[in-house]
């Protein structure tokens, strides 16, 4: 059929390891969201999920590390930290969309790395436990290097994104396409607790206005300096910009959570 | 010095249960397998955080080598004050 639903969503892993840290308000403001969009998600009934999304050296590592990589696996056993709070979980994969996108990208001037088993850390598992609670719709990850340098040019990804768009637009099944990651956020480094909320302001009005031309101008350099290490992920919410040309996309939260050390935003999109 | 080398020693205790226990068992023995500096030996098996985060090792990778240690927020914090 088509893209039914589409999504971009943090994931500090706070939100279900130490949702207790958070001022009680805007934890409860935000998760509830967070919930809203896993509601708005089931009731467009996908067939399958794609999960554009990073890895924290869950199946990489420096030996290789793929810049885009495609999960062509029927089944993903998840997350690899045993402090998320959330259970380990077999999520069903997707093997055929999956090889139908790797199949796209070859044909449409991309090639992917491809995988038959992946772990899932916190970064896909946590947007999946509230997006797809009960792992009931079948799962594609398309993983970016969002984790060492080198990693794809904001415009590559929008370039990517525009290909896999294109691709699920004219698929048979009901697809439900999520990025997840950033906003602002240091994981791990001297500058932790850091969120740039100027930052975060404006990569979301950029995202909500659709200016393309901009978020393609988003460099590596600019991101690490105002957004950190791990702001390098907002590339998945650039990546699907680039899938949902004409879509129009809305602000559903943003709360910078000092205690989860990141600037958290959710933005549903609609036709 | 070696820091990938490093960076592979802590990636294995990581995500690898039983490469865990043999690291557990005995750090500087296990340190010993991998192609790495005399510093960087020690600060393995010191748990020398602010030197491992000095020479380089992907945040997260060191932090959750830490976590393993049942290293604290606070302590993690303190041990890096003054880099950022």
């Amino acid at each position: 059929m088509s893209i039914v639903f589409a999504c971009a969503a943090s994931h500090a892993p706070g939100m279900t390891a130490w949702p207790e840290a958070a001022p009680k308000e805007q934890a409860d403001r935000f998760l509830a969201n967070y919930r809203k969009l896993g509601a708005m998600l089931a009731a467009t009934k996908p067939d399958a999920l794609v999960a554009i999304t990073v890895e924290h050296w869950a199946n990489f590592f420096l030996n290789q590390m793929p810049t885009f990589c495609i999960g062509r696996a029927d089944h993903y056993i998840g997350p690899v930290e045993e402090w998320l709070r959330i259970p380990k979980t077999r999520v069903p994969g997707d093997s055929q969309l999956g090889a139908d996108l790797l199949d796209a990208c070859l044909d449409g001037g991309f090639d992917p790395t491809f995988s038959d088993e992946l772990l899932f850390d916190h970064a896909t598992m946590l947007p999946l436990h509230f997006l797809n609670p009960n792992m009931a719709v079948a799962v594609v990850p398309v993983i970016i290097n969002t984790l060492t340098n080198p990693m794809p040019s904001a415009r590559r990804c929008l370039a990517f994104g525009e290909l896999l768009g294109k691709t699920l637009e004219q698929t048979e099944k009901r697809v439900a396409v999520i990025a997840t990651g950033g906003l602002s956020h240091w994981p791990g480094e001297a500058k932790h607790g850091k969120i740039n909320i100027p930052f975060d302001n404006k990569f979301l009005d950029t995202l909500i206005a659709g200016d393309r031309r901009v978020l393609a101008e988003y460099s590596h350099e600019k991101i690490n300096a105002e957004a950190g290490s791990g702001g390098h992920e907002i590339r998945t919410w650039i990546t699907l910009a680039g899938a949902l040309p004409n879509w129009k996309a809305e602000l559903l939260g943003y709360e910078p959570v000092a205690p989860w050390a990141t600037g958290c935003g959710l933005v549903t999109f609609r036709r | 010095m070696s820091l990938y080398q490093l960076q592979k020693l802590i990636f294995d205790v990581n995500r690898n249960a039983e490469r865990r226990e043999e690291y557990r068992k005995d750090a500087a023995a296990f340190a010993a397998r991998y192609d790495l500096t005399q510093e960087e030996k020690e600060a393995v098996s010191r748990l020398d955080i602010r030197a491992l985060y000095q020479r380089g090792v992907h945040s997260l990778l060191l932090r959750p080598f830490t976590l393993l240690h049942g290293v604290s927020n606070e302590d993690y914090a303190k041990a890096l004050a003054g880099l950022e």
